[in-house]
């Protein structure tokens, strides 16, 4: 039974990375209309720059937690800029064009932003985790460990998806963003500037890859291909919300994690998850509806 | 037979005869990038007819490619089969995976099929490849080693006689190319062709959209494998590394970038991919005008596939080849119209 517990702990905190990295997918693709094949690749980016600054840099007189907000902060304006200059630089300019184009082109957007990572901060070195909460606060529950940074993933996971959904709901902006996804067309008849919008949800995008990323570092294997990789079980879990829905996304990303992590009680094998990704992949992409998703246009 | 087809066929021969004579006297790393060229330009060939043609979009032609050396691998070394027989299983293998991976995209199409894809290519890149379960498949960690072949009665092996490995797969490559294009111009080209252009459409019109969608998954698995069963005998032993998921993404970016409705873009594809890094590797680094020193690393060929992708879907959407073809076209049709003093339609 505390084995049960254990795993289901850890089953739910990379569920909340999944589900994040995933949030960060549907907002993009609902908004302007690329599947971002590129999210890990770029979470991966901006995490390794916070890697950079929390190991790299020297910190005179820095107490260790200044350290840990000043490489979470540098990291994370890295992403809101990775964001923009991507959308400025690329996708504005083929706004236009065939779904499947924009898809293609996140996969030569995600394999720049891969070999420039392993160029700088080479590909098979073994990395430091960075640490947000301290290694060693745990508070027993029911006899197993949970340790701090378990809490802080569930707790962001799922305050950064009410807060994105709060946002999109009542604010303005948000309200701007929902017209632009139902429709371009008539939103840009409204008065909302689809550029600015666009621009913006690349930016919030690219933002919450990089806490996935951020928040991930602990738990896996990091390095430059193992985050950029996430990206499968990321759409498996945009998928299970149909790259629309928020709420369903959130809960797939959670439900993904305890199904890949529940077999490692019994088996060994860092690949066996992908498989299970797979399966959920498919599982959802055939039962949904006989013509793919109902979001997707052809 | 028709004037076109001993036009290509004609045309296959020449180049097969100017190309078999490159390699000659290169040193054994440049052979073998040679034959790796050609490994690769299947790979790509087997997406100009996937995508290409049948407009299915795919990202795990190298998957096929290293099911196909793993299933070759296994026969030559573990049950002491003859290597043509391991290439014959080798295709086998691939082409079954090719019709099982067909299978889900009988139902699906654009993004979510690159989405499934993209999830086959990783499972068998981090499970099938490299899991003790499948130890019977892959050898294991150190994988297979195979030292020499004798592929109907020509001595092939990975030190002395990578030439021949690389005439006996230019050779298969020519045909292949000719068979694609025959295969363009054929009326199961046409359905393939009226599947790529709408589904509906063409199911509409008659086109059994299960058999030629399943057709097209399986050939194509089919020619990468072909590719991919050479790889064991050129490199000497197989390895999960030159099959992973990157390497699929590649083949997809490379094969988008030359032109992926075109065959030659194919071989430009290969090329580009094989020799390339290899000659970053080696020619990457030094000291230039005795002051500045400068190392491009082999990861400044992945940056360099992917802002070319990026740049070429922007401006030239139809690939390089396509582009090429497109200017050259254009010419010889001004060319000809000018002395007739026609206005330029």
């Amino acid at each position: 039974m505390s084995t049960f517990l254990a795993y289901t702990i850890i089953g739910l905190s990379l569920g909340g990375i999944f589900a994040l990295a995933a949030l960060g997918i549907v907002l993009i693709y609902r908004v302007t209309g690329v599947l971002n094949f590129a999210h890990g690749a770029m979470g991966m980016f901006s995490t390794f720059v916070a890697w950079q600054i929390f190991y790299g840099w020297p910190h005179p007189g820095l107490a260790p937690w200044a350290v840990t907000a000043e490489a979470i902060t540098v990291g994370l304006l890295f992403a809101m800029v990775l964001g923009l200059v991507l959308e400025f630089a690329v996708f504005r300019w083929v706004r236009n064009r065939p779904q499947i184009v924009k898809a293609v082109i996140t996969i030569g957007v995600l394999l720049t932003l891969q070999s420039t990572a392993s160029l700088i901060w080479k590909n098979n070195q073994y990395h430091l985790p960075i640490y947000i909460a301290p290694q060693d606060w745990t508070r027993q529950v029911a006899g197993v460990p949970i340790g701090a940074n378990y809490v802080v993933i569930v707790a962001v996971a799922l305050g950064l998806a009410f807060g994105l959904a709060a946002f999109l709901r009542y604010t303005a902006f948000g309200r701007a963003m929902r017209a632009v996804s139902d429709n371009p067309t008539s939103a840009s008849l409204w008065g909302v500037r689809v550029d600015t919008v666009g621009a913006v949800s690349w930016m919030l995008g690219s933002l919450i890859a990089a806490v996935a990323g951020i928040l991930i570092t602990p738990f896996i294997n990091f390095d430059t291909t193992s985050l950029t990789l996430l990206i499968v079980d990321s759409l498996a879990a945009a998928l299970i919300g149909g790259l629309v829905s928020l709420p369903l996304t959130v809960l797939g990303g959670f439900m993904l994690g305890l199904l890949e992590t529940y077999p490692t009680i019994w088996i060994q094998s860092l690949g066996f998850p992908r498989l299970i990704a797979l399966l959920v992949i498919l599982a959802v992409l055939i039962v949904r509806s006989p013509r793919g998703l109902p979001g997707v246009a052809k | 037979m028709m004037p076109g087809h001993i036009v290509r066929f004609a045309v296959a021969i020449v180049a097969f005869a100017i190309l078999a004579r490159l390699p000659v006297g290169l040193d054994q790393a440049f052979q073998f990038d040679a034959a790796l060229a050609l490994i690769w330009g299947f790979g790509i060939l087997s997406l100009v007819l996937l995508t290409g043609y049948a407009g299915q979009v795919s990202l795990c032609q190298a998957t096929f490619a290293g099911v196909a050396a793993y299933g070759a691998g296994m026969t030559v070394s573990s049950m002491h089969g003859g290597y043509l027989l391991g290439i014959v299983i080798g295709v086998v293998f691939a082409t079954i995976l090719g019709v099982i991976v067909g299978l889900p995209a009988l139902r699906l199409h654009g993004i979510t099929l690159a989405i499934v894809t993209l999830g086959i290519a990783l499972v068998f890149d981090r499970y099938v490849f490299q899991d003790h379960i499948f130890d019977w498949f892959t050898g294991g960690t150190g994988g297979w080693q195979v030292t020499s072949a004798d592929l109907l009665g020509i001595k092939v092996d990975s030190s002395q006689h990578l030439l021949a490995a690389y005439d006996v797969l230019l050779a298969l490559f020519c045909l292949v190319s000719v068979l694609m294009v025959n295969l363009h111009q054929s009326g199961a080209g046409r359905r393939l062709r009226a599947i790529r252009d709408s589904e509906v459409a063409a199911s509409t019109m008659g086109v059994n959209l299960t058999r030629y969608k399943l057709l097209a998954f399986a050939m194509s698995a089919g020619i990468a494998g072909l590719g991919g069963s050479f790889y064991p005998l050129i490199a000497g032993s197989v390895s999960p590394q030159p099959f992973w998921v990157f390497t699929s993404l590649q083949l997809a970016a490379i094969g988008v970038l030359m032109g992926v409705r075109y065959v030659p873009a194919a071989a430009l594809g290969g090329l580009f991919m094989a020799v390339v890094p290899d000659v970053l590797t080696r020619y990457g680094h030094g000291t230039f005008m005795n002051r500045f020193n400068y190392d491009i690393s082999f990861d400044w060929f992945q940056i360099a596939v992917g802002v070319l992708l990026i740049l070429q879907l922007i401006l030239l959407p139809d690939g390089v080849w396509g582009d090429m073809r497109a200017k050259l076209l254009h010419a010889r049709g001004a060319a000809q119209r000018k002395p007739a003093r026609e206005a330029p339609a």
